[in-house]
């Protein structure tokens, strides 16, 4: 057999002889992407972790396992690892690194050397932020959002957690730079931007708004650590700054990145839909520019995290209205999506399955959001339970589920082996039934006025936290079955083949499975569309030695 | 890249006609877009904190005023020329680079060096200057509540006037470090007049430094400069202020 | 690309020196300005010349002429730079709790006392507050 990258590899620094050097060394975009996941799953966990910890702690009323103090600590804990070391680089990151260059076919990203360092700089953020927990006072409590005056007066270990998610934006940047680059220099010749697979289009969206938001942030967080030693004034009311400032700056920012945490999820929404539907996808040509005009709006919206902070009422009324905007492309897309479902041949495998529960929890979790973007109904809902299903309904049961279809749908391109496929449905199964669980209850107590980031309640709602306790326990054990099943299947599962799925994208006409060092073995001219189906078989084939079309 | 010898690959279409594939290796117009898009982010960066800068300055319009006159002219007009010239010291030495000529390349870019520590002399005089005259971040002039207070505005403009010069003196000395690799990957024979994609880059940034300052300058020194200047009309109200309203 | 060809060193010379007489000009206007003309809108010349010099630099020192990827890329970033001006700006501008604010106004301040008024008008000013301050009484009544 051939050899695969994961038997040789070129290094950033010298040609290291152990296996360990080739790894921290490589600047192969596939190892760096497995080596990313590897890190982020591990966060992943342990941010889930401290959420059951939350959970345990409210199933009843009062006080049970922590205090209010450690409470804080929690959720500003969840929220920062899930936030800065999970979900934002989450996919562009793995799936962006490994398979957007294959997409394209391309022989690695743009400036490969560059993605190593962005690596090392992604784990030297985790690590800083992870140092706050035994440094100093305790990790920061003043929730992931960092709000002035509090996180200026706090005598928790603020600076360290800002300097962390500081570095963490600096990779972030070098990421959607280096894709940018990539996507605009290195496709195959003949691949023209409406060739692209719709995944390319959401790391090219997704990219854009690391390179342009982060910035944004990374001054804010520099000006609360000047603002913490050097006492410059600019949030600090007893020197004229304004708090609300920090909030139009954090969120200058912070809701652009949840477009960038999503659109790289409807990419891969848009790759499985049309792949086990056997049909060319419904308006390509409509979802490559709602992702593109998502990006655009979703840098004029954040105004609508600000409703009940002091905002004038025009400026609310024209965020609010500018809000309701981004629900047309959004809309847009699930339109097609079921457009290319209809009259398709659908086959319910894994990738599937996961892309067809998003769809019902991410029209949950965006219709809900539309509701909280009316000014006056946010007054009432804002930091309410409410707000924290809809923004988990997007988040876990947009990006995440969708981050596991692909990891189900690009196993084979990884490992070169297949999951089992029943353990997956199943492990499935715990996660839809575990969210809706998890997170329905929180919109009626929301509703009634749960408050969010309490840890203790009326007696009232103990009945919603108890459903959610329940749901959580069920989300879990669907996590860890799914886990289990890609590590064993890793080790000992089925040969998969180059092509399982029939795809027609360019990953799934590599040479072998797993690829070769330098991916395709030479490059094909490509002058078809990204999904082309006939009957439901894939219309283009081609001669693996000299990448010719033979159809 | 010897490590990694390129051999540009060929993609033919169905029809015959072959394409070159272009590759990471080597790409000047990839490395020149790259770096546009980084300096994208400083211009972010910037712009954000001008945003800061104007946010007060709708606030606090006086107090700006008064702060602004305090500042030295005299020493920030030298830093500007200083700079300008150094501009155009970078952009002759990339010219010489260029067309071949490395040792003229070479020392063109010491002369930009001499400039950039020049810059920061004169930035070092000016701040301890202002620290003697009781101005600087820490001092009691720029806290809040005791006898020697700044009015909130003027603590806001010395806070951005600090925090902004501040970064733009970092970005100076990353610069005079590039620089001085430069000149180590040229002397090492790995930047040539066939490959400078890194002069050029470094050439570049140089250029966004000084473009930084163009507009740091006018709105910090000059802004006050008129002594009167209490004629000046509120930018504000070019978005329809507050006081419209009556 | 045409700018990694091979150059000509006497003939390219001459642009640089002509930007950087014209730069220099410019910095000139930039001192005598504020005693000299418009010195009712120095803020707006100041910056209207700094931008000028900037355009300068981008186009020529930069090469950023003819580049038309780069430049709708530049193009773009300062777009949503002035978006987040434009907004934020105009809602500070128009802030409604004005008269309760602790950052607008303090007790020390020998400036203006309201937000976002000309100084040179305090009179008036003062007034505006005043029949601002009442107009919020009497809705809340």
């Amino acid at each position: 057999m051939s050899k695969s990258y994961f038997d040789e590899t070129h290094c950033a620094i010298g040609h290291p002889k152990t296996k360990v050097m080739q790894w921290l060394l490589t600047i192969d975009h596939k190892r760096i992407g497995i080596m990313y996941a590897a890190v982020m799953f591990t966060f992943f966990f342990v941010a889930i972790a401290t959420a059951m910890a939350m959970r345990i702690e409210l199933f009843a009323p009062g006080a049970q396992i922590m205090d209010g103090d450690t409470f804080n600590q929690a959720f500003t804990l969840h929220g920062v690892i899930m936030i800065f070391l999970f979900i934002i680089p989450g996919i562009p990151a793995v799936f962006g690194n490994i398979v957007m260059p294959l997409m394209i076919g391309a022989k690695d990203v743009s400036f490969p050397r560059l993605n190593w360092f962005t690596f090392w700089l992604y784990i030297l953020g985790c690590l800083i932020a992870l140092s706050s927990l035994w440094t100093g006072n305790g990790f920061a409590d003043t929730g992931w959002t960092f709000y002035a005056p509090y996180s200026l007066t706090t005598d928790t270990n603020v600076i360290t957690t800002l300097v962390a998610a500081f570095v963490l934006g600096m990779a972030s940047i070098l990421t959607g730079l280096n894709f940018l680059v990539t996507i605009h220099r290195l496709r195959a010749p003949g691949m023209d931007f409406f060739k692209m697979p719709l995944f390319v289009w959401g790391i090219y969206a997704t990219a854009w708004i690391q390179l342009l938001a982060t910035p944004v942030v990374g001054i804010t967080l520099i000006l609360a650590i000047l603002e913490k030693y050097f006492g410059i004034g600019i949030f600090d009311p007893s020197k004229g700054g304004d708090p609300v400032l920090f909030e139009h700056l954090f969120w200058i920012y912070s809701h652009p990145a949840v477009y960038l945490m999503i659109l790289p999820a409807f990419g891969i929404m848009s790759e499985i839909i049309p792949v086990f539907s056997r049909r060319e996808i419904f308006g390509y040509r409509t979802i490559a520019l709602s992702s593109a005009s998502i990006a655009g709006i979703g840098y004029l919206v954040w105004g609508h995290h600000l409703f009940t902070s002091g905002m004038s009422d025009i400026a609310k009324t024209i965020f609010s209205f500018l809000t309701f905007f981004v629900a047309i492309p959004t809309g847009i897309k699930f339109y097609d999506w079921i457009a290319t479902m209809y009259k398709g041949k659908v086959i319910l495998k894994t990738p599937m399955l996961w892309a067809l529960g998003t769809i019902v929890t991410f029209a949950i979790g965006g219709l809900t959001g539309v509701t909280i973007a009316m000014v006056g109904a946010d007054i009432h809902l804002q930091d309410t339970y409410y707000s924290v299903a809809h923004f988990h309904y997007a988040i876990l049961g947009g990006v995440v589920f969708l981050f596991f279809a692909g990891l189900h749908y690009w196993f084979p391109v990884v490992t070169g082996r297949m999951y089992n496929e029943t353990t997956a449905k199943v492990a499935f199964w715990l996660n839809f039934v575990g969210i809706n669980l998890l997170w329905f209850p929180m919109f009626i107590a929301g509703y009634y006025g749960m408050p969010r980031r309490y840890f203790d309640y009326l007696p009232e709602f103990e009945i919603y936290h108890q459903i959610s306790g329940v749901g959580a326990a069920v989300i879990l054990a669907g996590l860890l079955l799914m886990f289990w099943n890609f590590l064993r299947s890793w080790n000992n599962g089925e040969l998969s083949g180059t092509n399982p799925w029939e795809g027609t994208t360019l990953e799934w006409h590599l040479p072998s499975s797993p690829p070769p060092l330098e991916n395709h073995t030479k490059v094909p001219y490509v002058d078809f569309n990204p999904y082309e189906y006939h009957h439901g078989e894939p219309v283009v084939k081609f001669d693996y030695e000299t990448m010719k079309r033979i159809d | 890249m010897s490590d990694h010898a390129y051999v540009p690959e060929i993609a033919t279409s169905r029809d015959g006609v072959e394409h070159e594939v272009q590759g990471w290796q080597g790409d000047f117009y990839g490395g020149k877009l790259g770096f546009w898009l980084f300096m994208l982010t400083e211009v972010l960066m910037f712009g954000a904190m001008f945003m800061v800068l104007t946010y007060y300055f709708t606030l606090h319009h006086a107090d700006y005023i008064d702060a602004s006159a305090g500042l030295n002219r005299v020493l920030g007009g030298f830093n500007t020329v200083v700079l300008l010239v150094s501009a155009l010291t970078m952009g002759l030495g990339l010219l010489k680079m260029r067309s071949g000529d490395v040792k003229g390349a070479k020392l063109m870019i010491w002369a930009t060096i001499f400039f950039a520590f020049l810059f920061l002399g004169v930035k070092a005089i000016e701040w301890s200057l202002e620290y003697q005259h009781g101005v600087f971040l820490g001092l009691d002039a720029l806290q809040s509540g005791n006898a020697h207070s700044k009015p909130f505005g003027q603590i806001l403009f010395f806070g951005m006037y600090f925090t902004m010069t501040g970064l733009h003196g970092f970005h100076i000395i990353i610069g005079i470090g590039l620089m001085l690799w430069l000149l180590k990957r040229i002397n090492a024979g790995l930047v040539t007049p066939e490959h400078h994609i890194l002069h050029w880059n470094i050439a570049l940034y140089w250029d966004l430094v000084h473009l930084i300052w163009v507009f740091v300058f006018p709105y910090f020194y000059m802004i006050g400069a008129d002594a009167g200047g209490y004629h000046i009309p509120d930018i504000g109200s070019l978005f329809g202020g507050h006081s419209n309203e009556h | 690309m045409s700018t990694n060809a091979k150059v000509d060193y006497q003939t390219e010379k001459g642009g640089y020196y002509k930007v950087l007489i014209g730069l220099l000009l410019l910095t000139t206007i930039t001192f005598i300005q504020p005693s000299m003309f418009l010195t009712d809108a120095t803020f707006v010349v100041q910056l209207l010349i700094g931008l000028i010099k900037a355009l300068i630099i981008l186009f020529y020192y930069m090469h950023l002429k003819g580049e038309t990827l780069i430049g709708w890329t530049v193009s773009f970033a300062v777009f949503i730079v002035l978006f987040f001006f434009t907004i934020v700006i105009y809602d500070v501008q128009n802030f409604q709790f004005v008269d309760e604010s602790h950052i607008s106004s303090e007790a020390t301040s020998a400036g203006s006392p309201t937000a976002g008024h000309h100084s040179s008008h305090s009179d008036t000013t003062s007034e505006h507050t005043s029949a601002a301050s009442h107009e919020a009484t009497h809705s809340e009544h």
